[in-house]
């Protein structure tokens, strides 16, 4: 029973959190650029007026703009069932492991280009195409980055990984281990949205991605929408420091290890929202026809991540 | 092993991977200044592993060593890049003779070939440094790299110090570091030839305003 609980909290926690993650990193960044900024919880108040909102649709939009939503959110939320956030190895490490986390994000990625196709709107198609780009040239480099690990703890659990680093803390200076961090915070900006990938605080017709997409969506749907961008975000961030910087993660379920663990990832999620509201306030956004250039650069680390931990086991 | 050669191991193949990864770095930048800017970052990164690997290797020459490297390539080679990047104006690597995720895969791949030519030495090396060599074999053919794919003059002399800095770091990785005399030469050596290639780009943009190197393959211009 004790292992049920924990992953439904685990989902619990990652609910709650998502949309202050994303409040969070608004307000500091607009602390950064000197302006007062929104409260970080604003984004819980925008998500309860969009729930409560009347749903309009294009007459155009078939069955399946209405049945996307649905499935991006149920995927983001499968996810935060296989992706350690608070205790490790997890109950649910042989249900999916690595590549099953990598394809359930991508199918949530597949359905949002297909509702942004559907109700036949220029800028849909335009996004649908641009995000498909993206996510080409970035998902191969997720599941290699971590491959990168995997093959130092011999298995492709996300538990075991963590739970792997956990017993030899030199392993955290690898070069693979580096390398695989690079790839993948690069990765983590690209299919999140984030700057210089894509802006997440413009509609702004030349420069929008995942924006262009969810444009004709309103009500309920856009609030599901919104909220599994903010649990993706989640995800890959507490990807990135649980995998490669997995302290405070419980290895006992006791509940105050649980208790330390919880709070531990909350001081990494705050901390990696810095540093991502910092970089966002120095550098502009990149031109769309580099953006490949810079996820070839993160396949890049990510083979050579592969590579060095292969030969130098 | 013990703790402080694992320790040791580590910190070497760390600071080479670092070292490996501003040379990649540098293959996805086309502004010219960010080519210095790369450039002078992998040396302040290699100075402290030759640092590092004379704390460990007790061997107290290679502080020296590490020091001329610090002046000479974060300091002063740096800037009369810089310099030299004002004087020829605002040019940009903007087609290489490979594009640029060419050259990322090309270089993944040479990284790659690296390893795969220095596993028999990695295999019967004792040295806790040993896993470091590949990236310093890597970062060498990088630099190669570097300077027959880029067309600008100044790039090609970024390309040709970070073969160099490649060098250092497979000596220092593969013997602790050559005799103090022997590394001064070559960092003389390094200057001279820095200073040589800057008057030779003087010469070319002053004979074709430009520091495009394609333009020395016609004769008449």
């Amino acid at each position: 029973m004790t292992p049920y609980l924990l992953e439904i909290g685990q989902a619990l926690l990652a609910l709650l959190l998502a949309p202050g993650l994303v409040g969070f990193i608004r307000w500091f960044k607009a602390r950064l650029q000197g302006r007062r900024g929104a409260i970080p919880w604003q984004p819980y108040y925008d998500l309860r007026k969009l729930f409560g909102k009347e749903v309009v649709m294009s007459k155009n939009a078939s069955w399946l703009f209405r049945f996307a939503p649905y499935v991006i959110f149920a995927t983001a939320v499968a996810v935060t069932l296989l992706v350690p956030l608070v205790a490790a190895p997890l109950p649910f490490d042989a249900v999916g492991d690595l590549l099953a986390v990598v394809y359930l994000l991508l199918l949530g990625t597949f359905f949002l280009a297909l509702a942004g196709l559907d109700p036949g709107t220029s800028f849909g198609g335009m996004g649908a195409s641009r995000e498909m780009t993206v996510a080409a040239i970035a998902e191969p480099t997720i599941a290699l980055a971590i491959f990168g690990l995997a093959v130092g703890a011999g298995s492709t659990n996300l538990g075991r990984i963590v739970a792997q680093t956990l017993n030899h803390p030199g392993a955290v200076i690898n070069p693979g281990h580096l390398l695989g961090f690079t790839a993948l915070f690069i990765v983590m900006i690209a299919e999140t949205g984030r700057l210089p990938v894509d802006n997440p605080s413009t509609h702004l017709e030349l420069t929008m991605i995942h924006e262009a997409m969810i444009l004709e969506y309103s009500g309920r749907y856009l609030a599901l929408i919104e909220w599994a961008a903010a649990l993706k975000l989640l995800i890959f961030f507490s990807l990135l420091s649980n995998l490669f910087l997995p302290w405070g993660v419980a290895t006992a379920l006791t509940p105050g290890a649980l208790g330390v663990a919880a709070v531990a990832l909350m001081a990494k999620l705050v901390a990696l929202a810095a540093v991502v509201a910092v970089m966002e306030t120095r550098i502009a956004k990149l031109r769309l026809f580099r953006v490949p250039e810079l996820l070839g650069v993160s396949f890049v680390l990510a083979l050579l991540s592969v590579t060095s931990s292969f030969l130098l086991r | 092993m013990n703790d402080h050669d694992t320790l040791f191991a580590q910190l070497s193949t760390l600071s080479a991977s670092v070292t490996l990864l501003f040379g990649i770095a540098l293959l996805w930048r086309r502004s010219l200044g960010a080519y210095i800017g790369a450039f002078r970052w992998q040396s302040l990164v290699l100075s402290a592993a030759f640092a590092l690997i004379g704390y460990y290797g007790h061997d107290h020459e290679l502080y020296i060593v590490a020091a001329v490297l610090l002046a000479l390539k974060v300091l002063i080679i740096p800037r009369y890049l810089n310099r030299l990047y004002r004087r020829v104006g605002g040019e940009r690597e903007a087609q290489p003779y490979v594009n640029i995720a060419t050259s990322l895969i090309v270089a993944g791949l040479l990284v790659m070939l690296a390893y795969a030519i220095t596993r028999p030495l990695v295999m019967v090396s004792k040295l806790p440094t040993r896993g470091g060599i590949p990236l310093a074999v890597g970062l060498i053919f990088v630099g190669l790299f570097v300077i027959v794919s880029r067309r600008k003059a100044l790039t090609q002399i970024v390309g040709f110090l970070v073969l160099e800095n490649g060098i250092a770091l497979l000596a220092a990785l593969c013997t602790y570091g050559i005799p103090l005399i022997i590394e001064l030469g070559v960092f003389l050596d390094v200057l001279m030839g820095f200073l040589v290639m800057q008057v030779i780009v003087y010469h070319i943009r002053d004979t074709f305003e430009s520091i495009d190197v394609e333009q020395l393959s016609q004769l008449k211009h």
